[in-house]
C-alpha cells in the first residue's frame, strides 16, 4: 500500500539512466534502527536518509540531488558516494560532519525524506519501493510543496543556512505577499547549495 | 572567409540533454538564445520541464592564455553567482541561482560522454581526496597551471523583454512621426514621452536597489535590463517605490557577468557611467532624457547623492582621454 | 582628386600623398613617408624636443612625398593635417606647415581628427564595409562602431592608453626606443614562458591600465629588472625547472603584460561586436601592428564566425597617408577647413566628427 507513493523522478539533464526516487515518511518509529544502518555501512541500506523538517520543498530537495549527482558524474565526490553526497549537497558549508547533523536522520527524526538514485541498473522503482515498505516503519506520504510546507521548520531552515535576518514575512507594503517572501527564502537556499565549496 | 558558426559542445552533464531520450517521456529543450561576448545562453529546463531556466556556459576562450583563461572564467562565474545570490537575499529582481559549476575539468568532457554511470566512481577512486568526513578544504584540487574547460551557471528563467527593443521601438516610432501640426498625434507622442521617462526613472530606482544591496553591475545596458510583466498588473515590483506611469511591469537587472561586490561611490559612479554611455552610443535619441534615470536614482537609497556628485568626476575623466595618457 | 597629408600627434612625422581617381576606381598610395623621433632607452619623449625634431624634417619629408608621388605642387587638391589629437607642440608642427603650404600653394585645408584617419586608412587597406575597430596607440585606446553619420566610442581606457602602458614598461625595462619600445616588448615577450598574476580590469566595454602598470613596474622593482641592462642579463635566464622559486625574467613580464592587457583588449571587442551584432573587426593604431595581439583577436574573430582585418606597420602607425585620405573624404564631401579656423587641438574626441561622407 505504502510502495504507491515512492516518486521516481526524471531530472532535467541527467542521463535517462538515473532515476530518482523520493519517498516521504511521517511519524517514523524506527528512525535509531535507520540510522544505525547508515553508520554501520549496511550497503542494503544505502540512501539519503533526511530529516524532512529541514526541506522546505521539493525543488530545495531535488537541487541537493542535482549537484550531488553532477558532482558524482564529474568524479567530484567529497562523500562516500552518491547518497551520502545528496546529504552533504544540502549544507552551506563543506563540513561533512556537520551537514548529517544538520539535514541527516537523527534519532529522534519523525519526518523523513528518503533519497534513492539509479545508479547502477539493479536498482528500479519496484526494488527500492519494496526495500522502504519493508524496512521504514512510518506513514508514507506523497513528495510535494503541500506536505514538506507542513513538514518544514521555516526558522530551523533560515538558521541552517544562515538567512536569519532574511524577511519571509510579508513587507509592510501591501502589495508584497508571504509567498514573496518564501519564494525568496528558496532561491536563497538554492544559491547557498549551489555555491557550497567555491572559493 | 566567413564561416557558419557552430556554438561548442555542451559541457557536462547538458550533453546528457540532446542525446535521444528513451525512457523519458520528451526531450528536454534546450535552445541558444545568444552568444554574447563571454557566454552562450540557453533557455532550457531546471529539474522538471515545467520549470525554464536560463543556462549560461561560459567556454573557455581559447585566444587567452590558459591560466588566465582559466582564473578569469572561474572568477566571474563565482562573482556572478555570488552576487545573485546575496541580491536574491537583498529582494532586488535578478535571477536566482539554481546550480553552478565553475570548474569544469578538462577531461569530464570524454568522460562522461556516454551514460554509463560507472565513470564517476572511477574517477573519484582515482582522485582519492576528500573522502573523509568532516573535510572542510577547498573542493577543487589540482587547479594550478592547467587549462580549464570553462564553467556555467543555471538560473532563473526571465520572462519579458529587455529594454533594448523597448527603446529601439520608441525611437523607431519617433522617426515615423512627421511634424505636421496634427494635434492628435502629438499628445500620443508627448504621452509616450511621458511613458518612457516613467521608465527611465524606473531603472533609476532599480539600480539604486541594487547599489544600496552592496553590488556593482559592470556592465549596464539596455541588454541587461528586463521588463518583466508583473503578473496581475497590481503589484509592482517588491519593496520599491511604485511609480504612477509606465508601469507596465517590473525592472529585472540580468548578466552579473562583470558584477562585483562594492559600496565605493566611484565603483557605483562608474556603473552609471557605463549606462549613460549606452544610451549615447545604443539610442542616441534617448540619451537627452537620461537626466530622468538619475532622478529615479537620486531618490532611491541613502548615499545616491555622493554618488551622483561622483559621476560628475567620472564624466569629466571621460572626456579628457582624448588626451595623451 | 589628389590631397597631401600631414601627421605629427606624437614622435612619428609623416607625410602620405593619396590619388582618387575619378572614375570612382579604387584609391592609390602615390607616397607614404615618415621619420621617427627616437629617444635613449628609458627615456619618453618630450613635446617640445619632439616638435623640433618635426620642425627640422618636415620640409625634406614633403619634397621626399612629392618625389615620390611624382606630382607638383599643382596637382594636389587639397592639403589635410592632423587636427587632434595629440600633444601640443608637435601637433603644431604639421598645422604650421600646412597653413603656410595653403598660403604658397593656393589650395585648400582640410583639418583632420588623427583617430578618424586610422579607421578611414583601416577600412581603404582591408575592404571592410563597417567594422568594429579596435584603434590601440600610444596615446589612445578605443572600441568604435559607425552609426548614423559617428564613429561612436562604445569602450575606451578609464586611464591610460595601452600603448603608453607598453612604453611606460619599456622605460622600466630600459628596452630600446628604436624602432618602438612596444615593438621591442614584442619580441622579448615572445621568449616569456610564466605568466604572473597581474590585475585585469574590465568595466563594461572600459578598461583601465594603470593598476597593470603600477603592478608589473613592481614587479620589476621588486626582481632587480628596472634600470640599465647588465652584459650578462641577457643570457641569465632563471632556468624553468623549478617553479617553487622561479623568478620572472623580464621576457615573462613582457609576455605577462601582453597576455593580460591584449586579453583586455580583444575582451572589449568582442563585447562590442555581441553588442552591435558585427563580424567584422579591424584593428588600427600603433599596437595593432602587434603579432600576438592580432593573433588572438583572429582567433576570437573565427569563434565568433567573423573575420579580422588588420594592417601592416605602413599604416598601423601614424603616418601621412591616412591624413590624406580621411581628409580628402571630406574634402569631397564639402568640408574643407578654413584658414582662421585651421588650428589644432590636443582634444578632439573621435565622435566629434560629423562623418558626412558616410551612410
Amino acid at each position: 500500500m505504502s510502495s504507491s507513493l515512492l516518486d521516481t523522478i526524471h531530472l532535467a539533464h541527467l542521463p535517462p539512466s538515473m532515476a530518482v526516487h523520493v519517498a516521504v515518511y511521517r511519524d517514523v518509529q524506527n528512525a535509531p534502527f535507520l540510522r544505525q544502518q547508515l553508520l554501520s555501512a549496511n550497503s542494503e541500506f544505502e540512501y539519503a536518509f533526511i530529516d524532512a523538517s529541514v526541506v522546505l520543498s521539493r525543488t530545495h530537495a531535488l537541487s541537493a540531488v542535482f549537484r550531488a549527482a553532477n558532482d558524482f558524474m564529474n568524479g567530484r565526490l567529497k562523500s562516500r558516494n552518491v547518497h551520502s553526497e545528496i546529504v552533504f549537497s544540502l549544507n552551506p558549508t563543506t563540513n561533512i560532519a556537520e551537514s548529517f547533523r544538520k539535514f541527516g536522520i537523527t534519532d529522534s527524526t519523525k519526518d523523513l525524506l528518503v533519497i534513492k538514485v539509479s545508479v547502477t541498473p539493479e536498482i528500479t522503482h519496484d526494488s527500492v519501493a519494496a526495500h522502504l515498505n519493508q524496512y521504514v516503519e512510518g506513514t508514507p506520504v506523497p513528495f510535494d510543496d503541500e506536505t514538506l510546507s507542513k513538514i518544514a521548520d521555516v526558522a530551523k531552515i533560515k538558521k541552517a543556512y544562515k538567512l536569519g535576518t532574511l524577511n519571509t514575512a510579508p513587507p509592510n507594503q501591501a502589495n508584497g505577499t508571504h509567498d514573496d517572501g518564501m519564494k525568496r527564502l528558496e532561491l536563497s537556499v538554492l544559491g547557498a547549495i549551489a555555491l557550497r565549496g567555491a572559493t | 572567409m566567413t564561416t557558419t558558426y557552430h556554438p561548442p559542445p555542451l559541457p557536462p552533464p547538458f550533453h546528457h540533454t540532446l542525446t535521444p531520450n528513451l525512457t523519458t517521456t520528451s526531450p528536454i529543450p534546450m535552445e541558444l538564445i545568444t552568444q554574447g561576448a563571454e557566454a552562450h545562453l540557453y533557455k532550457t529546463t531546471y529539474l522538471s520541464p515545467a520549470t525554464p531556466a536560463a543556462l549560461k556556459i561560459r567556454p573557455a576562450k581559447p585566444y587567452r592564455h590558459p591560466v588566465l583563461d582559466r582564473r578569469l572564467t572561474r572568477q566571474r562565474v563565482l562573482q556572478e553567482a555570488r552576487c545573485l545570490v546575496r541580491l536574491v537575499r537583498e529582494g532586488v529582481s535578478v535571477p536566482g541561482v539554481l546550480a553552478v559549476d565553475w570548474d569544469l575539468n578538462s577531461n569530464s568532457n570524454s568522460n562522461s560522454n556516454s551514460n554509463s554511470n560507472e565513470n564517476g566512481n572511477g574517477n573519484e577512486n582515482s582522485r582519492g581526496e576528500g573522502q573523509g568526513e568532516g573535510n572542510t578544504g577547498s573542493e577543487d584540487n589540482g587547479t594550478e597551471a592547467k587549462a580549464g574547460n570553462g564553467a556555467w551557471i543555471l538560473m532563473e528563467w526571465i520572462e519579458g523583454i529587455a529594454l533594448k527593443e523597448v527603446f529601439r521601438g520608441w525611437e523607431a516610432s519617433l522617426k515615423d512621426n512627421n511634424r505636421d501640426e496634427n494635434t492628435a498625434e502629438e499628445q500620443a507622442a508627448a504621452a509616450a514621452e511621458e511613458r518612457v521617462k516613467a521608465l527611465l526613472r524606473k531603472i533609476g530606482v532599480a539600480v539604486g536597489g541594487l547599489h544600496r544591496a552592496g553590488v556593482v553591475h559592470g556592465d549596464l545596458t539596455t541588454s541587461n535590463l528586463m521588463l518583466r510583466p508583473t503578473p496581475s498588473g497590481q503589484q509592482s515590483g517588491k519593496g520599491e517605490k511604485v511609480e504612477g506611469d509606465g508601469d507596465e511591469g517590473e525592472i529585472v537587472l540580468i548578466d552579473f557577468g562583470l558584477a562585483s561586490q562594492s559600496i565605493q561611490d566611484e565603483d557605483r559612479a562608474v556603473d552609471l557611467y557605463v549606462l549613460e554611455r549606452a544610451f549615447g552610443s545604443t539610442h542616441p535619441r534617448t540619451e537627452r532624457l537620461f537626466g530622468e534615470v538619475l532622478e529615479g536614482y537620486r531618490g532611491s537609497y541613502r548615499g545616491a547623492g555622493s554618488v551622483m556628485k561622483r559621476l560628475e568626476d567620472v564624466r569629466m575623466r571621460g572626456r579628457k582621454r582624448s588626451m595623451l595618457g | 582628386m589628389i590631397a597631401i597629408g600631414l601627421e605629427s600627434s606624437a614622435n612619428k612625422l609623416g607625410v602620405g600623398i593619396i590619388l582618387h581617381p575619378d572614375d570612382g576606381s579604387t584609391p592609390q598610395v602615390l607616397a607614404n613617408v615618415r621619420h621617427t623621433y627616437v629617444t635613449p632607452p628609458g627615456e619618453g619623449f618630450l613635446p617640445k624636443d619632439t616638435a623640433r625634431h618635426h620642425r627640422a624634417w618636415v620640409v625634406k619629408l614633403v619634397k621626399k612625398a612629392l618625389r615620390d608621388a611624382r606630382v607638383t605642387p599643382r596637382d594636389i587638391d587639397c592639403i589635410c593635417f592632423t587636427k587632434g589629437p595629440g600633444m601640443g607642440a608637435p601637433l603644431q608642427s604639421a598645422a604650421i606647415t600646412a597653413r603656410m603650404l595653403s598660403l604658397l600653394w593656393g589650395k585648400e585645408l582640410v583639418g583632420v581628427n588623427h583617430c578618424v584617419g586610422h579607421i578611414e586608412m583601416g577600412r581603404l587597406i582591408t575592404g571592410s564595409t563597417n567594422p568594429v575597430v579596435l584603434y590601440v596607440s600610444g596615446g589612445n585606446t578605443q572600441v568604435i562602431a559607425y552609426s548614423s553619420q559617428r564613429y561612436r566610442i562604445f569602450g575606451e581606457t578609464l586611464d591610460i592608453a595601452v600603448g603608453n602602458c607598453l612604453d611606460r614598461f619599456a622605460r622600466t625595462l630600459h628596452i630600446s626606443n628604436d624602432p618602438a619600445p612596444g615593438y621591442n616588448i614584442e619580441q622579448l615577450a615572445k621568449k616569456g614562458k610564466t605568466l604572473v598574476d597581474l590585475p585585469y580590469t574590465v568595466k563594461g566595454m572600459d578598461i583601465s591600465m594603470s593598476g597593470i602598470l603600477a603592478a608589473i613596474d613592481g614587479l620589476a622593482v621588486q626582481y632587480g629588472l628596472n634600470g640599465p641592462w647588465n652584459d650578462e642579463d641577457e643570457t641569465q635566464n632563471t632556468p624553468a625547472s623549478d617553479e617553487e622559486n622561479a623568478r620572472p625574467t623580464r621576457a615573462d613580464l613582457c609576455f605577462s603584460l601582453q597576455e593580460t592587457v591584449y586579453s583586455m583588449l580583444v575582451e572589449i571587442t568582442e563585447r562590442a561586436m555581441a553588442h552591435v551584432g558585427s563580424k567584422e573587426v579591424l584593428i588600427v593604431g600603433g599596437v595593432g601592428c602587434n603579432e600576438r595581439l592580432q593573433e588572438m583577436m583572429g582567433i576570437m574573430a573565427r569563434d565568433r564566425g567573423g573575420t579580422l582585418h588588420a594592417t601592416d606597420e605602413r599604416f598601423c602607425i601614424d603616418n601621412g597617408i591616412m591624413i590624406a585620405q580621411a581628409g580628402l573624404l571630406a574634402y569631397k564631401a564639402g568640408v574643407p577647413t578654413p584658414l582662421k579656423e585651421s588650428t589644432c587641438t590636443q582634444r578632439f574626441r573621435t565622435d566629434d566628427v560629423f562623418v558626412k561622407w558616410r551612410d
